[in-house]
């Protein structure tokens, strides 16, 4: 399993906030809002600035109520709803990200998608999970600051996930209502230890736009990243051997 | 013609009135008025009667219907102005089809079963959460010169290019194992499999409906379990829709396969890449519904013509009208206008087969309307209406409906050719 990467280690942190990102992050943003892009279409960038894109579908998981539909409105700057309701099937949200490796100092943009499902529809219909799991590159597993169960659950959503080789990230949702708070610091720092997995914050008023979700897209960036390094490296490796074996 | 905001919705069970949800106008009304009106309905229950309707002085309407013996909805529209042509028949059945609307909206997301049989009040009530999007949808009239929830006719619009997409829904829809495969631009469906124009025309409005809201929400793809009102209330079809361009929208009805990933990855792009441009320029038509080479003449100010065969309906108001005095109504009071001309027309003078499903027990005998409807020995072809805001002519052939609205500067004497040469026009240039 890969291990995870301190945040900074592989991608520039807080690019979004350096002047010589703004002609990339305008591609993703229209009239200061995060821009829509269809299936057919990705941010085009001038030829001589052409940048790669990097696709990776992501599945966020975690109890019914927890906030799954808002967190993947919210990485997608798209507005959040208003009002609780389950989410009867899967839907997906693309989201455009920007990154840029310390080593090199190469662009890349990165497509999430984004794969959001109802815990209830997945109880119901047995297609839903094999689809959401089909070549899944990483999962984001929610839990909500207001609701103990949802982050006492989370062992029971790793344990799913056991074996794979995929990027594992924690989210903990609604941190804003802190006057609700259910979970402690404490218990979020002792699970961040014994499981060695990255748990993130989400909630609160939306500040700039970028700033409350660059911290978790560039995790996952980073983290899906260099999954791909070390698996490249393997492959490297495992042809490196056969050849020899060959010879 | 003068329209009454927006009616309220109440949902209660039937059996023991446990309210369910209220949607639709600012003002709620209080929980002792939403227990009388099912009070009034259950009273006249014991006495062996049903109420379906009603209306006060004030030109409010209340109508009740209970589906599936298992749940009841109340719409009710407060008094309005009531200005020159404004017709109770008219309101009530765009009620009496409100009610219909919202119950086959419920059946679609959650299947008859579960609200046939509830078993568990709480439970439902967070499930039906869910339709809300699709019922506000329909009481708000969320979108400009979308007339589907009134017509019964899907809303469609011409593109410029019909072969290409035609055969690009077809091939799509075929390499996914569905022979049921729909392209909605702006909301209005470009092209379609003739399967899927053979769905229960209702169900072909409430599913272009539910791909409005889905996509309204700003997500690129979707796998989503509908149960069809009509042809499976039971058991749920999967619709798979896949945003290619915001603004247009392809998705197909199918079975268990082929799983979303697989369709999204090989067969949206190898289908779709290539007819980019061809999408683009069907966005660009937008509101407008008909290709640029087909345009009103200038002093038609509103159109909605229904093929009546085909169960489809296009629209479309001048984008530019000129000035002139009195000032010319806006955009959005044309699509009003052209709404209630529609429901005037066809209360009064088109009643049609299943334009107005109206129950039996529904009608009421001291109707004039209904008395006026139905003392013609004829079938009326042509009526007009001049009110203070404009003219209105509507037609009828065997094939086509036409609906049209123009300045009031426009002789009267001149409606006629101006109606028939527009229906000709557009008939002949995209063979509608």
């Amino acid at each position: 399993m890969a291990q995870i990467c301190p945040p900074g280690s592989i991608l520039v942190a807080d690019w979004h906030r350096s002047k010589d990102s703004k002609e990339y992050f305008n591609k993703i943003l229209h009239k200061k809002r995060r821009r829509k892009f269809g299936l057919l279409e990705s941010p085009m960038m001038p030829p001589h600035l052409a940048v790669d894109t990097v696709h990776y579908k992501i599945f966020i998981c975690g109890k019914s109520g927890v906030g799954k539909t808002s967190l993947a409105a919210r990485l997608a700057g798209m507005n959040v709803p208003n009002m609780h309701y389950e989410t009867k099937g899967i839907e997906t949200t693309m989201v455009y990200w920007p990154v840029k490796l310390r080593e090199g100092g190469k662009v890349l943009f990165f497509c999430l998608q984004l794969w959001d499902c109802g815990e209830n529809a997945l109880r119901r219909f047995d297609h839903f999970l094999p689809s959401c799991q089909e070549q899944v590159d990483a999962v984001l597993l929610l839990f909500s600051f207001t609701d103990k169960t949802s982050f006492d659950d989370l062992s029971n959503q790793i344990t799913r996930w056991t074996g794979t080789s995929l990027v594992k990230v924690v989210v903990g949702t609604k941190f804003d209502l802190f006057m609700h708070c259910d979970v402690t610091e404490t218990d979020v720092r002792t699970f961040e230890e014994t499981r060695s997995l990255p748990v993130l914050h989400m909630g609160g008023e939306d500040i700039d736009g970028l700033g409350d979700v660059a911290p978790l897209l560039n995790c996952l960036a980073e983290n899906l990243w260099h999954q791909d390094c070390v698996a490249a490296a393997s492959g490297t490796r495992r042809s490196q051997q056969e050849t020899e074996a060959l010879i | 013609m003068a329209q009454d905001g927006t009616p309220q919705l109440i949902c209660l069970t039937a059996s023991s009135g446990v309210p369910l949800f209220t949607r639709g106008a600012n003002r709620q009304l209080p929980f002792s008025v939403i227990g009388s009106l099912n009070g009034v309905h259950m009273f006249g229950g014991s006495q062996g009667v049903v109420v379906s309707s009603s209306s006060t002085e004030g030109g409010g309407k209340v109508v009740w219907r209970v589906f599936q013996d298992s749940v009841m909805l109340i719409a009710v529209c407060r008094g309005g102005h009531g200005g020159a042509g404004s017709s109770s028949r008219a309101e009530q059945v765009f009620l009496q089809r409100l009610l219909e609307n919202v119950w086959n909206c419920m059946v679609l997301v959650l299947g008859q079963d579960e609200l046939g049989n509830v078993r568990n009040v709480e439970r439902l009530k967070k499930d039906l959460r869910s339709c809300f999007s699709l019922i506000d949808q329909l009481l708000e009239d969320g979108q400009e010169g979308v007339f589907g929830n009134l017509t019964h006719c899907a809303d469609s619009l011409l593109p410029p290019d019909p072969g290409l997409l035609q055969e690009a829904v077809d091939g799509f829809a075929k390499s996914a194992d569905s022979e049921f495969g729909c392209l909605i631009v702006r909301g209005r469906i470009a092209a379609a499999t003739e399967k899927w124009w053979r769905l229960a025309p209702q169900e072909v409005v409430l599913l272009s409906a539910l791909v409005r809201s889905l996509a309204g929400s700003g997500t690129s793809s979707c796998d989503y379990p509908v149960f069809l009102p009509r042809g499976s209330p039971n058991v749920a079809h999967r619709l798979l829709r896949f945003q290619l361009l915001p603004g247009a929208d392809v998705c197909i009805l199918c079975g268990p396969t082929p799983s979303l990933h697989r369709a999204e990855t090989r067969l949206v792009v190898p289908f779709w890449a290539p007819l980019m441009e061809t999408l683009r320029a069907c966005l660009a038509v937008g509101q407008h519904c008909l290709p640029a080479s087909v345009s009103p003449r200038p002093d038609v100010m509103a159109v909605l013509l229904i093929n009546r065969e085909t169960r489809r309906c296009v629209t479309c108001v001048q984008p530019n009208l000129q000035t002139s005095d009195p000032p010319l109504p806006s955009r959005q009071r044309c699509w009003e206008l052209l709404k209630l001309f529609y429901s005037f027309s066809v209360t009064r003078y088109f009643p049609q087969e299943d334009t107005l499903c109206v129950v039996p027990e529904d009608k009421d005998p001291r109707s004039n309307a209904e008395d006026f409807v139905l003392s013609f020995s004829h079938n009326p072809l042509q009526c007009y209406l001049v009110t203070e805001e404009c003219k209105s002519f509507g037609l009828q052939t065997p094939q086509h409906q036409l609906f049209l609205l123009t300045p009031l500067s426009v002789p009267t004497f001149a409606l006629q050719t101006l109606a028939s040469q527009t229906l000709s026009d557009i008939v002949s240039a995209t063979g509608f």
